[in-house]
């Protein structure tokens, strides 16, 4: 498979002058389905905020499918989807429809392509009975969904989410997995950052942790349960107990 | 918040949701404009014409009433108002004080006015999807110089966005205070000062948010609009509510 994503020396620094990422250097295939993983501060955000020009590299470069972000930060916005750790200031719309019709818009597409794009993206996320709703009534589970909702109808091929299950209750945690579970067989590239990987691990070909800015670890998931801890990352409960870790789903 | 989100659009297939907004934004300044000449029978028609209208697109008054009362609260105290500093032949006397019978008149007339032209912005309210009123604000701004259209009504949109979450953000901070027994303190200003900083605070935070989550979706002031198209029933309304506002003033 081709490499969708392709960070080379990567290093950020903040106006205050605090480093956020140190020489990062990663190559993400197409269709994978990959994990960052790291305590708070780690630099998960800093780094995935790279990938659509969000914050532009201090030194360094990332390439999607061999396009520097730089180069055109409309297309890669638009080939990066990006649901934040926050759902909530995400949504830009005044109710569902015009939420998820706000990026197509942005796209200039015309009515036909947008009312297209948002019934279908309403219809992946389960939310087309919604679609006159106001968002600010919508639960959290479902404030996520309409977050990838709008990120889906801008048809992009990397999705990327940010602490994806933070104050979710368990059946919002299943929606929303399944709902990355299934954007992955549909052939998307998923990138998700966590500091708890208990509830999206059993689903990943490929896991990063980061500390300090820095990727320290990189290899199969299975293979680095056992380092989790010293990164201050906590295995999941399955793999202490000498078992295989499991789908939340199941 | 769900005060708030009462006088919200509420999606329906009545006369009134399907009319063009640009029209109904014309109703709404002239029956206005028609109040504050119109008297007694005027009123009287204009109000029953508009209830009518909001019953005829299923809209429980009750529902929109609650919300209200703090309106009422004003009205009461603007009828008062007229009803003491009018002059004439006097109702009730207590020493200095006197209630006219021309001021308890015109007070009345004042508040059925501010009825009137609340109820004429609740039908535009209640039928009209946020994001055409929007197109409409656009489109009647393009042909002015100097001020961007675009960014004006987007501008708008984000303001009526923004409402609920200062009111949410507002509602939390409160409680937290009330948590930490913020109401042993007596002095207002210390209350205002430790309520309205990290109030500001949080706005802004949101906002931005907000502006990342735009940026991250492409945002650009070249976007399409919604599409605003009118018809033979537009342009008979029109006459219609021209005829009625004539009636009403003469």
């Amino acid at each position: 498979m081709n490499n969708i994503i392709e960070i080379q020396n990567l290093s950020h620094q903040f106006e205050n002058g605090t480093p956020g990422l140190k020489n990062i250097n990663l190559e993400i295939q197409e269709g994978s389905f990959v994990v960052i993983a790291g305590q708070n501060g780690s630099g998960k955000t800093t780094l995935l905020r790279h990938l659509n020009g969000l914050l532009m590299p201090t030194n360094g470069s990332v390439r999607l499918a061999g396009v520097p972000v730089s180069k055109n930060l409309a297309w890669s916005r638009q080939m990066v989807g990006m649901v934040f750790q926050d759902a909530d200031s995400q949504i830009v719309g005044e109710t569902v429809y015009d939420d998820v019709a706000f990026g197509p818009e942005n796209l200039c597409l015309d009515r036909e392509e947008i009312e297209r794009r948002v019934f279908r993206a309403l219809e992946t996320v389960g939310l087309i009975d919604y679609k006159n709703q106001r968002p600010h009534l919508l639960s959290g589970g479902e404030k996520r969904r309409l977050a990838i909702a709008g990120i889906l109808a801008m048809e992009p091929r990397i999705l990327v989410f940010d602490e994806p299950f933070s104050s979710l209750d368990y059946p919002g945690v299943k929606k929303i997995l399944s709902q990355m579970i299934s954007l992955h067989r549909a052939g998307h590239t998923i990138l998700v950052a966590a500091h708890d990987l208990e509830k999206v691990i059993a689903h990943t070909d490929r896991l990063v942790i980061m500390k300090d800015g820095k990727v320290v670890r990189d290899g199969l998931p299975s293979q680095l349960f056992g380092e989790l801890e010293a990164f201050g990352i906590r295995e999941p409960c399955a793999s202490r107990m000498g078992m295989e870790v499991y789908s939340w789903l199941k | 918040m769900a005060e708030v989100s009462a006088l919200s659009f509420r999606p329906g297939n009545s006369l009134l949701h399907r009319m063009d907004v640009r029209f109904k934004i014309v109703f709404v300044i002239l029956i206005s404009l028609a109040s504050l000449k119109a008297r007694g029978l005027g009123l009287f028609m204009l109000t029953s014409v508009l209830m009518m209208g909001l019953i005829h697109a299923g809209l429980h008054l009750k529902s929109v009433l609650k919300p209200l009362r703090y309106v009422f609260f004003f009205l009461l105290f603007v009828f008062m108002a007229r009803s003491l500093s009018v002059p004439g032949s006097s109702v009730i006397e207590f020493k200095s004080i006197s209630v006219t019978r021309e001021g308890l008149f015109d007070g009345a007339m004042v508040c059925w006015r501010w009825v009137v032209v609340i109820m004429t912005g609740l039908s535009l309210i209640l039928t009209t999807r946020p994001s055409e009123i929007r197109a409409a604000v656009e489109w009647s701004l393009n042909p002015v110089p100097l001020i961007p259209g675009k960014r004006m009504a987007t501008m708008m949109s984000l303001i009526v966005r923004f409402v609920p979450v200062i009111f949410e953000q507002a509602g939390e901070t409160l409680a937290a205070q009330r948590a930490r027994c913020v109401e042993n303190r007596k002095n207002p200003v210390y209350r205002l000062k430790v309520f309205g900083i990290p109030l500001m605070r949080r706005i802004f935070e949101r906002a931005d948010k907000l502006a990342l989550a735009m940026e991250a979706r492409c945002y650009s002031e070249n976007r399409t609009s919604p599409r605003l198209s009118s018809d033979v029933w537009d342009w008979l309304a029109l006459l219609g509510v021209v005829g009625l506002c004539i009636i009403t003033v003469l």
